[in-house]
Order: C-alpha cells, then structure tokens, then sequence
C-alpha cells in the first residue's frame, strides 16, 4: 500500500469517528447557541456529501445509477439553494459575541454558497449523454440551443449532411432485411398453416372409421369369446374321464371275447 | 385334384352344366376349382384364362349368394383384364364388383372400385372415367361418407381440365365445396372455390370468375379465409390489368397448397389478352342496376 492510501483511508477513518472526538464536539458545541453557525454548519456538510457524491458519479460504470445519483446531487442542490435566503436572514442578525468583522464575513460566506452550491457537478453540465445503442453514427450534440441563433435558414440547413443519410441508408437497409426474413417466415407459417389444416380433415375424415373398426372388433371378440366356450364344453364331453373308463373297460371286454373264441377256435 | 388347371376348368365346367345325370349344379366345388383354376393360370402368366376363371368364379359365388366373394374375384378379373389392356372388360368388371359391393351394403368399397376402374382408363377414355368418377362420388353421397369423395371430385376434374372442359371442371370443384361444406371441411371448401375461380380465369371467363367469386363471397367461412384475400387480388388484378400482379399471386404460398394441376393452371395465367379486360370494367356500373 502507498503512502497516499494510508493517508486516504486515516482520513476517511477519523471523519468516521469524529463524532466520538469529544474535543471536537465540545468546540463544535460552542456554536450550539449560535443559529447561524449551526445552519452553516449543516450547509457545510451538505455541500461536502453533494461533492463526494458527484466524485463517486464520474467513477460510476452503471448508467442507470450514474443518473439516479446525479439527480439526487440535484436535488440536494435545490433544496441548499431555496435555504440560502434563510442563512442570509441569520447571517444579519445580530448575536453577542461576535464583531462586526466577523457577521460581515458571515454575509460573504452566504453570499459565496450560491455559487458554491452551483459549482458542484451534477451531470447537466458537460459531459457525454446517454445515447440509444443502435445508431453509433449519431454524434452526440453537448451544445443544444433552443432558438436558431438568427441563423440563416439558408439552403445549407435543410440538406441532408453526410451523417443523417447515411444513417437513412443504414434505416433502409436494415428495414429491407427484416422484410425478408418476415417473408419467409410468413410462408414457413403458410405451409404449416396448410399442412396442419389438412391434418385435421383427414383426422376428421378418420374418427367414423375408427368407430366402425371399434364396433366390428367388438363384436368379433364376443363372437370368439362364444365360439371358445362352446369348444371347451365339447373338448371336455368329449375327454371326461367316465367317457373314458367305459371306453376302456368295453375294449378290455371286446378283448376278451376275442381271446375266448381265439382259445376255443384253436 | 389335379393341379393341371385346364383340367380343373373342364371338371367344374362340366360340375355346373345341367345333364341328364346331373339334376342340379354343384356350385359350391365348381367356385372351389375355377378359383384354384385362376391361380394356377396366374402362376403360369396365362393371364387370358386365369381372367376367365375369375369371371367364372365369381358367378359360382353369385350363385353361392355370397356377393362379396363374388365382388373380389370380379375385382382380380377387372385388374388382369387391365393388365391385358381391355378397356371394356376393364370397366364393365369393375361396374359389375361395385355393384355386388352395393348389394353388400358396403358402398366404401364399391366406390373404391370405380375409382379404380376411371383411373385405369383416364388416358385412355375419359369420358368413361369421368362417369364412373360421378357414380362413385353419388354411391359415397348416398351412404353419407362425403369426406371419402374429396379425392374423387379432384379427380375428376382435373381430368376435365386434361380435356380441356373448364366450365365442367369448375362445376366439380363447387360440388366438392358443396360436399366439404356437408363436412365442415372449411379448408378443402375454400381451397375448392379458390381452384374453381383460377379455372374460370384460365379459361379466359372473367366474368364467370367473378360471378362464382361473388357466390362463394355469400359462404361465411370463406370469406373468411386466405383463399379469399387471394382471389380478390387475383381478380383485381385482372381487372386493372396488371400482369405482374397476377404473376406475384399466383406464386404466393396459398396457391402453391392447391392441387398440382391447379398450379400448373395458375403458372400460366394471365392467359389471352388481358387488357381488354380493362374496357370491361367501365361499363359494368349501371346507374338504374339497384343490385
């Protein structure tokens, strides 16, 4: 760190904590009776905030608090100058204590804060302006004069200079590319526009259809359904087992007979 | 069975005709062996014969009081015969199956038939295709399937405009407005009556396109669509005249989403003289014409 931060922030540090300095406060006090010392005072450490302030604007990257800061600074500035008259009333007032030297030297200081509340930078005066971002081609113009200064409105004022048409150039081109690209977005758009349309005729066209394949399957299935519990019933008639033991026990009998007459034929 | 189909043609000829031993035709094995017969033909490529063993077969299942069998063999006949390039034969087979599709009460296959039967003879005899295109679009109306007549109807006309016939192909284009209006099909409909008024202008008839502009102006739903911005300019167009105007909407997107004969119409517009549809437009407003 250099020397010069370690003044800066000592500095900034005692500003801080003046207010525990009871030195200080004690002759700050002395003026405590005093209107005028008081109000001066105020006037004093408006003025200094205002000034710092304006220091922090022109560091200030952001745009949108730059302003908002300056027309605080304005602001502050409005409202020191409508008290200037009230300290100027307070500086002729007579108080004990003081010379006449020193309530006429009251009266200059008053009269030297306008100018000083005046001198404090607020971002009117100078400085570049905040321009639209499109158009780089457009200088920024820190003088604006309202009358026309008595200048001739000759043919030279009204002819396009060099900036202004190109800049129209630029507008038109510009202009003349969107319309393209709307263009052809508008035709995408047609196509899906017609494809979509058709889409829903042909779902449309479908939904009877479907409904009939619905009715015809269903009947289909209870058909089958019929159809595979009649099988059943006549595959199980056929292959139940009382079926089958007479069948077996009448083949053993037909055997039998066969073997009898076999042996008695022999 | 033999697999010889001759002989299995002689066997069930010989099974339907009525002898003295024989009392009463045995259809039913008869159809079995012309069917077996047909695809033994077809295997061969005797196309001549396996035709006739169709046409025989689907008389057996007439006789069989099966119309639908009946109809799909009609259908194979009429496609061999259309293999065979017999035009007549071709039409009457298909005729023949729609019918026996109607006597199913299935009127979406009959119309398929003839659908089938007038694009197989478009080139060849148009007149033929153009009226079955019409009894197929009436058997769909009739049973109340309108939607399944839109391909039919375009068709149609576009075979009309192969010929030439504006006016009738015009006339096609309202009918199948009419049918999607039946359907709520809003988007054929005004693509429908756009076609129609490009082919009145095609055919040089601007008043005629405007009169059927004027009617379809009456219909809400085109009125309105894009199809109706885009008649408008066209005819206004015309009526100033101007070409290059005519030529930007007949490139513009709602054009080009009609159908492809259509836009082949509508690249070639203007046709014939159009400034002397200029002179039109000055005595069209009569002062006493309260309408």
């Amino acid at each position: 760190m250099t020397v010069i931060d370690i003044l800066t922030r000592v500095d900034s540090i005692c500003k801080k904590y003046d207010k525990y300095d009871v030195d200080k406060q004690r002759e700050a006090n002395v003026s405590g009776d005093d209107a005028f010392a008081r109000l001066y005072g105020a006037f004093e450490t408006q003025i200094e905030t205002a000034l710092e302030k304006a220091e922090l604007v022109t560091k200030e990257k952001n745009r949108a608090s730059a302003v908002a800061m300056n027309a605080e600074i304005r602001r502050t500035k409005a409202r020191l100058s409508e008290e200037v008259p009230k300290l100027q009333r307070l500086a002729l007032k007579r108080v004990k204590g003081l010379t006449t030297e020193e309530i006429a030297a009251r009266n200059d200081l008053v009269l030297a804060l306008p100018a000083r509340i005046e001198a404090i930078p607020d971002g009117t005066a100078g400085g570049p302006k905040s321009t639209s971002a499109w158009a780089p081609s457009t200088a920024s113009r820190p003088d604006i004069k309202f009358d026309s200064d008595g200048r001739s409105f000759d043919d030279d004022y009204f002819q396009e200079s060099n900036e202004s048409s190109q800049f129209r150039q630029e507008f038109e081109m510009r202009r003349i590319k969107q319309d393209q690209g709307l263009d052809m977005i508008s035709e995408g758009l047609d196509a899906l526009k017609n494809m979509a349309s058709d889409m829903n005729e042909e779902l449309d066209r479908q939904v009877p259809l479907m409904d009939e394949i619905d009715s015809k399957v269903d009947r289909a299935t209870s058909d089958l359904k019929n159809t595979n519990v009649r099988l059943k019933d006549t595959v199980n008639q056929l292959r139940s087992s009382r079926n089958f033991c007479i069948d077996i026990v009448l083949l053993c009998i037909v055997l039998g007979i066969a073997a009898y007459l076999y042996n008695v034929l022999k | 069975m033999s697999s010889d189909p001759e002989k299995m043609m002689s066997k069930a000829d010989k099974m339907t005709k009525l002898t003295l031993t024989r009392w009463s035709a045995d259809w039913r094995g008869a159809t079995e062996l012309y069917e077996q017969a047909a695809n033994g033909f077809r295997a061969a490529n005797k196309y001549e014969k396996a035709k006739v063993a169709l046409e025989k077969a689907s008389q057996g299942q007439v006789m069989q009081s099966s119309p639908w069998d009946a109809a799909k063999h009609m259908e194979s006949a009429a496609a061999l015969a259309q293999k065979l390039s017999i035009w007549d034969e071709v039409a009457d087979f298909y005729k023949k199956a729609s019918e026996l599709y109607v006597e199913c009460g299935r009127a979406q296959p009959a119309s398929d038939a003839l659908g089938k039967a007038a694009r197989a003879l478009e080139d060849v005899k148009p007149e033929v295709a153009i009226q079955l295109y019409t009894d197929a679009c009436e058997i769909l109306e009739e049973d109340g399937r309108d939607q399944m007549a839109f391909d039919l109807y375009r068709a149609c006309a576009s075979v009309y405009i192969k010929l030439e016939k504006f006016a009738d192909a015009a006339t096609f284009f309202l009918r199948l407005g009419v049918a999607a209006d039946k359907c709520d099909a809003t988007n054929s409909q005004c693509k429908a009556y756009l076609s129609a008024i490009i082919v009145y202008l095609y055919g040089h008839d601007l008043k005629q396109a405007e009169k059927c502009y004027n009617d379809c102006s009456q219909i809400d739903a085109f009125l309105k669509s894009d199809q109706n911005r885009t008649a408008s300019r066209l005819l206004t167009a015309y009526n100033e005249g101007d070409i290059e105007e005519i030529k930007k909407v007949a490139c513009s997107s709602t054009v080009s989403n009609l159908d492809h004969v259509i836009i082949k119409l509508a690249r070639k517009l203007p046709t014939g003289d159009v400034t002397a549809v200029q002179m039109n437009a000055g005595d069209d407003l009569d002062e006493d014409d309260l309408t």
